[in-house]
């Protein structure tokens, strides 16, 4: 009731106020480097909300009826404060430099409501279409951010194509839970999940992580990415509650603009190939070696090969091909005064290394605004995808012989895979599986439908020059179904005589919904100098999975259908997860000097073991604006801020986590029930996050330097753990809350613009980042989270009062030490774009990791094999003597040069022999991860085993490669 | 105008979003997926308690082919090769390492074990808050669930030996201390002594049923002739020798018999089944089950057992420096059913129970008949103790090979050191006993 009394009083109490309007000024908003109209430029009388929008030709009328500052402000430039009189004659030419500063950019701060960056009080990253796809070709937009905001640490699980990367901001906040961002596109809670396909079931791999499926954020097109706002932590995303422990990452996409239709085309062709190989099989091979190694058998073997086929590079041919990548897009943009519209279609075709793998995806999507009434706008984004994917098989395994990295580790240059002359492949002598017969004939497909559909409605509810009341509803769904299909032929050496032939057919469909609501109320007070936003709202979520999942063995020979076996099994898993929140949020600010925010959010959901109950997630954050303070004379000074910001966050357990069920047995076709492994916790709550945040951000030498700084504590109370309970209780695991976290870091970023003369414009941005972690409390023992490695012996992730969450535990001499530790010690990127007489751009990207720990247990496998390639050089003796888990441990230290890219856009002079039929032509070309420099000797240091989830990083078995892309790129513009 | 019009909407705005703040109330959570633990401690009905038994029956698979494969790694009387290289290196103690105390080689088979001994717990609680079955038909469920936990309980005791067991397990918040060795199998000796008088109480017929597994032994009156054959098995263990002849007489022993009668684990390609883990694809690479080639060497060759359940490879396996010539041919189809316990290993309990209470010449007799089966010439070696002993073990070896009895035999009579089994290379240990597992440690 409290609501409906507060909306009477700002309806029918708020007085209304008229005003003498008696002069109408009018002006041109240019920009300053080229003069060209700024197009959608805001001008506002200062410490009011009353102002225009330029028009089509920059230009803008506006009433005023005594002196007035006005302030002009248009993204991606400096914002200028303009005197004006109601005396004034004439135009006004107002001109506005570019800013690359950012400090004009609007960031969120509110779920309905958003802040100069200026007057931020947090750390906010930004990434801009321009920095996320400007300089390469980006195959998914989470690979893309990487090097560009400070704080994300990402790690591939698979190189192949389509995804499969895990992303963390400002290190682990979970340990069974998700510790990946929400990720919102345009309102829309979207899916990032990892739907394994079933392959275990014939691979023998230990879980649906180590299936490297792709995720799914992996199906946005880079291209239609307007901006990306990062918020990492707590102190920032406290308004998104329970669903923001791990940062929230928020996609605007690219909308329509007032003015002529503009039609850009795109097309990218490039080539993928491995980035390095490891050498496995590469021993200087002689039969004496080969005697020694294997056997007296082998050798003949060995000669026989020597006398026939030779020796094969199995690495080189399995993972030496060259993929081509096509990329097209195309994309129109325009509007009217009422209408504006984007809509973007874009196809990519992306071939792996390893021969019958690749990625399509074809996006298309239409973004509209309309302006119903003056006070009603409505907006529309939808967007529909479809992607097929040939992931081929990698990672780990056990005795499925379809991996073919963990094959190819065991198998030796003079075994020979190749298919005879019937087109027969022999059995690999050495391994479960024939590695070719896996690459040429066993399926591994996914395919994706998915629709995004989000929608908002802006009513300017009462307006006067000094406040305004506005109710704003978003919403929107994201559905998809992700149809996964694995197919292992009967003939298979593994699968003679035990499956005969495996067939898994997941149909999975998902549909989550969200809508929000808000009032928002802006009011000046003071005459303008005091600025109050206030806002409430709900937020109502809903998630819905249905996943089934089935598979046939005994397959009649030759047949790819469930229905041609002699065994089925089917499974399906329903996941139905609601969630409501409320919120609100006040925010003050004085002339642009001190700016403070206080909010809260509660929420509830089905997820927690009381229902119902509403947890709190309350925030407060400000800004101190030194530099706007009549007592600051120092000029060198554009801006001098100190910030600080507190808030806190939310994340439930996963789902199924509070019953303790029985599973489905069955023997000789009698179903039965049996003791499931997870014991529910009927008192589980929300792990919940606190963190403090203080930084400062200073503007210098007219806008050309900036520096940041940022530092945040954030400690994650009443973690949930998936326990390992003692198993003689009948049950392996518990999910309970049973310790805190503490991630400590430190955030530096420095852009500059040392040149910017007519001939040769230079920016440069240098990140520089790092976090520690640290368990505070662990009411259990020391353990090894289940499922976070393969036991003691081979190293593992181990959770332990006093150390860092990502340490990694080991035996040496039998004794259980600390072998090494995930964490970065730090890293830092070098960005830098260079404009070389007007028409060249150069830039590249430059990313350094340096210290952190991986578990290389590829090399441990090929050491097994007898195949790696060093184990006749020190080094490799010097492991292979080593029983302990410290020799799997390597320094995954590396530098990157991440992207790079040259484009040249043609003269006006040029482009104009096509009599206006085109605007713009711009060629190019471009790499991504084309050097690296690293200790490590595995294929790429950024690895994990066990997809994106949990403790999952720098485990190292057989992973798809990593790649390295090289590009040739047209633009045109219509 | 416009102003009643944009105040009609926002009331209308609020009034929904209201609407909503209230109708949000959310319903308890029940698992959409699976049925629940809860609703077998009330009245479980005598499906629900069937559903238990199959699950039972079922679990007690759980862990059995690690059983097999670490035990028989250990005894070397086989290899596992295949693609984790921990079964090559860890259990037969490669350059002086020590065997995991949290791995799949342990926690499988251990856990396995007792997630069983959960479903018979559960079973036995719902049978004490339940009215829909008669005291009779009771007494059948809790004979069944008794014999085996304490058959799961066996297997447990047998990997970690003089590290003792937990037997009381019931309450998995307070979990009874570890107890030795020789309270533990006093425990489950006792355990198999209470359930065969529950199966004596538990009239005709049972009422569940069992798989073809226990054609022969689905009766309260043989499945407890099953019971007695584990009590045998277990006074063997305990040394109590005088009281064997009395298990094996109440057991489906039976020295002229067919030897391998006996309740069975079955597998199928049933949806939701198991498949015989110890199948091994014939002439297969990276998935082996190796024999140690100290039991196939000249003369063995032509005992039947090793003809049937051994097979000479084409391309010797190799791995990890280990080598073999014979792969198990022990189960031909990967629905082949195991043995829980059959004829065969009765005949050979009887034998040592003669042995070790003088009657040598009746152990004698006893293996002659195992030999005879197996083609061999019946004993001619010296009638001491000691020989006999050594001719027991050896036919134990080859009667039961990848079974998971040799580590425990060899061990019974302090065999299982390298004085007594091939060291493969050089650094190599043999283990006596399996450490506690990581997680079971208070």
């Amino acid at each position: 009731m409290k609501k409906q009394y507060l909306l009477m009083i700002i309806l029918f109490l708020m007085g209304t106020y008229s005003y003498a309007q008696d002069r109408v000024i009018e002006g041109t908003v240019v920009s300053a480097s080229d003069g060209l109209p700024l197009i959608g430029a805001t001008v506002v009388k200062k410490g009011s909300t009353s102002g225009a929008t330029t028009d089509l030709d920059g230009r803008f009328k506006l009433e005023i009826s005594e002196p007035e500052i006005l302030v002009v402000s248009f993204i991606g430039f400096a914002q200028k404060e303009v005197a004006v009189n109601p005396d004034q004659t004439g135009d006004l030419n107002i001109s506005l430099e570019e800013d690359i500063t950012k400090l004009n950019e609007v960031v969120v701060s509110g779920l309905a409501s958003s802040v100069k960056r200026s007057n931020l009080g947090n750390a906010v990253a930004t990434v801009s279409a321009e920095e996320l796809t400007g300089m390469t070709n980006q195959p998914t937009m989470d690979n893309a951010l990487y090097g560009k905001v400070t704080g994300v640490n990402i790690t591939s699980s698979s190189g192949a194509p389509g995804g499969g990367i895990a992303m963390r901001l400002r290190g682990v906040t979970s340990i069974t839970g998700n510790n990946q961002p929400l990720f919102i596109i345009d309102g829309v809670y979207v899916s990032n999940a990892e739907i394994p396909s079933g392959l275990r079931n014939a691979s023998g791999a230990n879980s649906g992580n180590e299936e490297n499926a792709s995720n799914r954020i992996a199906d946005l097109a880079p291209s239609d990415i307007e901006n990306i706002e990062v918020l990492k932590g707590p102190s920032a995303a406290a308004i998104y509650g329970a669903r923001a422990n791990a940062g929230v990452v928020i996609i605007t996409t690219k909308r329509g603009k007032r003015g002529e239709t503009r039609v850009n085309l795109t097309q990218d062709v490039g080539f993928s190939t491995i980035q390095r190989k490891v050498g496995i099989g590469q021993r200087n091979w002689t039969p004496a070696l080969v005697g020694e190694t294997f056997g007296p058998d082998e050798v003949a073997r060995y000669n026989a090969a020597l006398n026939g086929r030779g020796l094969v590079d199995y690495e080189e041919e399995i993972y030496g091909e060259t993929g081509l990548i096509t990329d097209t897009k195309i994309s129109a943009t325009g509007g009217s005064e009422k209408t504006k519209f984007y809509v973007g279609a874009s196809l990519r075709d992306e071939e792996g290394i390893i021969k019958n793998t690749g990625y399509t995806r074809a996006s298309v999507r239409a973004n509209i605004d309309h302006q119903l009434t003056d006070r009603i706008k409505f907006t529309t984004s939808s967007n529909f995808v479809n992607s097929t994917t040939q992931r081929g098989f990698t990672g780990n395994e056990n005795e499925g012989g379809l991996s073919v990295g963990y094959n190819m580790a065991f198998t030796r240059p003079w075994a020979n895979l190749y298919p005879d002359e019937f087109g027969n492949y022999p059995d690999n002598p050495n391994a479960a599986g024939n590695m070719l017969l896996v690459r040429d004939q066993a399926l591994n497909d996914e395919v994706i439908n998915r629709y995004i559909q989000g929608a908002s409605i802006d009513i300017s509810l009462y307006e006067t020059d000094q406040s305004f009341l506005k109710f704003k509803w978003n919403g929107g769904f994201d559905t998809y179904n992700l149809e996964t299909y694995v197919y292992v032929p009967e003939y298979h050496q593994a699968q003679r005589g035990l499956q005969n032939g495996f067939i898994g057919v997941g149909k999975n469909s998902i549909f989550n919904t969200n809508n929000q609501g808000f009032l928002v109320w802006d009011n000046y007070l003071s005459g303008g100098s005091v600025q109050l936003t206030s806002q409430v709202g709900y937020t109502y979520i809903t998630f819905d999975r249905d996943l089934v999942y089935n598979q046939a063995t005994q397959l009649i020979p030759g047949q790819t259908t469930l229905g041609q076996s002699g065994t089925q099994e089917f499974d399906q898993t329903l996941q139905n997860v609601r969630e409501f929140g409320f919120f609100a949020q006040q925010e003050v600010n004085y002339e642009d000097k001190i700016i403070g925010t206080l909010g809260i959010r509660a929420d509830k959901s089905t997820l927690n073991a009381e229902q119902n109950q509403f947890y709190y997630f309350p925030k407060a954050s400000i800004a101190l604006n030194l530099a706007n303070f009549d007592f600051w004379n120092l000029d060198l000074f554009n801006q001098f801020k100190l910030r600080a910001a507190y808030g806190e966050t939310g994340s439930s357990a996963t789902f199924g986590s509070l019953y303790t069920s029985f599973q489905a047995v069955n023997i000789g076709g009698s179903p039965g029930v049996s003791v499931g492994g997870l014991r529910g916790s009927e008192n589980l709550i929300p792990e919940t996050a606190s963190e403090f945040e203080t930084g400062i951000d200073v503007t210098l030498l007219e806008n050309k330097l900036s520096f940041t700084a940022t530092y945040y504590n954030r400690n994650i109370s009443d973690l949930i753990l998936q326990r390992a309970l003692q198993p003689s209780s009948g049950f392996g695991l518990e999910v309970t809350n049973l310790a805190d976290l503490q991630n400590q870091g430190l955030e530096l970023a420095l852009n500059a613009s040392p040149v910017q003369n007519e001939n040769f414009v230079w920016t440069s941005t240098t990140n520089f980042w790092f976090n520690r972690s640290n368990v505070t409390r662990l009411d259990v023992p020391p353990f090894a989270p289940a499922g976070s490695g393969f036991g003691l012996g081979l190293g593992t992730a181990f959770i332990e009062e006093g150390q860092p969450v990502t340490q990694l535990k080991g035996t040496i001499d039998g004794e259980v030490v600390t072998v090494g530790d995930a964490e970065p010690d730090f890293q830092t990127s070098f960005l830098n774009n260079f404009t070389i007489f007007k028409n060249f751009d150069f830039s590249f990207l430059i990313h350094v990791k340096q210290g952190g720990s991986n578990l290389n247990l590829t090399t441990y496998l090929t050491d097994l094999a007898g195949l790696t390639g060093d184990l006749d050089d020190p080094s490799g003796i010097e492991r292979t003597s080593n029983p302990n888990t410290d020799r799997f441990i390597e320094d995954a230290s590396y530098m990157r040069l991440r992207e790079i890219a040259l484009y040249y856009r043609l003269p006006e002079s040029a482009v104009s022999v096509f009599n206006g039929a085109v605007n713009k032509i711009k060629i190019g070309a471009s790499g991504r991860n084309l050097w690296t420099i690293t200790p490590y000797t595995g294929y790429d240091p950024e690895v994990s085993a066990k997809g994106g989830a949990g403790l999952s990083t720098g485990l190292d078995v057989n992973p798809f490669p990593s790649t390295k892309q090289v590009y040739v790129h047209l633009a045109l513009e219509f | 105008m416009k102003n009643i019009n944009i105040k009609s909407i926002a009331s209308g705005l609020l009034a929904f979003s209201m609407l909503f703040f209230y109708s949000c109330e959310f319903e308890d959570q029940i698992d959409p997926n699976n049925p629940n633990l809860q609703q077998y401690n009330q009245d479980a009905t005598v499906n629900e308690l069937n559903n238990i038994v199959v699950g039972m029956e079922s679990g007690m698979r759980n862990g059995y082919t690690l059983y097999v494969t670490s035990t028989g790694t250990i005894a070397r009387e086989l290899y596992l090769f295949n693609a984790d290289p921990r079964n090559t290196e860890e259990l037969l103690g490669k350059n002086g390492g020590q065997l995991d105390n949290n791995v799949f080689y342990l926690n499988g088979p251990y856990n396995g074990s007792y997630t069983n001994v959960k479903n018979a717990n559960i079973l036995l609680n719902a049978l004490d808050n339940t009215e829909f079955v008669s005291d009779q038909e009771a007494n059948g469920y809790r004979g069944f669930a008794n014999t085996v936990i304490a058959l799961q309980e066996l297997r447990v005791l047998n990997m970690l030996d003089e590290n003792g067991i937990r037997i009381d397990v019931a309450d998995p918040d307070n979990l009874g201390p570890f107890v030795s060795k020789d309270a533990a199998l006093t425990h489950i000796a006792d355990l198999l002594n209470t359930a065969n008088t529950q199966l004596g109480n538990a009239g005709a017929e049972f009422p569940f049923s069992l798989s073809s597994g226990f054609d022969g032994f689905n009766t309260p009156e043989t499945f407890a002739q099953f019971n007695r054959a584990l009590a045998a098995r277990v006074a063997i263990y305990r040394e109590e020798w005088a009281a064997v002849p009395g298990f094996l007489e109440d057991s489906f022993f039976d020295l002229n018999g067919d030897l391998t009668v006996g309740p069975k684990h079955s597998f199928s390609t049933a949806s939701g089944d198991l498949l015989n883990g110890l199948f091994k694809i014939p002439g297969n690479n990276g998935d082996m089950i190796v024999v140690h080639d100290r039991l196939t060497q000249g003369e063995d060759t032509l005992d039947l057992r090793v003809i049937r359940k051994m097979a000479k490879r084409e391309n010797a396996a190799s791995q990890d420096d280990l080598n073999g010539d014979y792969e198990t041919a022990l189960y031909p189809s990967p629905t082949s059913p195991v043995d829980i316990i059959r004829n065969e290993e009765l005949v050979l309990i009887s034998a040592e129970a003669k042995l070790q209470s003088g009657d040598i010449a009746g152990a004698i007799a006893d293996l002659d008949i195992i030999r005879n089966s197996a083609g061999l010439d019946p004993y001619s070696g010296v009638e001491t103790t000691a020989a006999v002993t050594d001719e027991l073990l050896e036919q134990r070896q080859y009667s039961l090979w990848c079974e998971g009895h040799t580590m425990v035999d060899l061990r019974r009579y302090g065999r299982l050191n390298a004085d007594n089994l091939p060291i493969d290379r050089e650094g190599d240990q043999v283990f006596s006993q399996f450490p506690v597992p990581l997680t079971e440690l208070d």
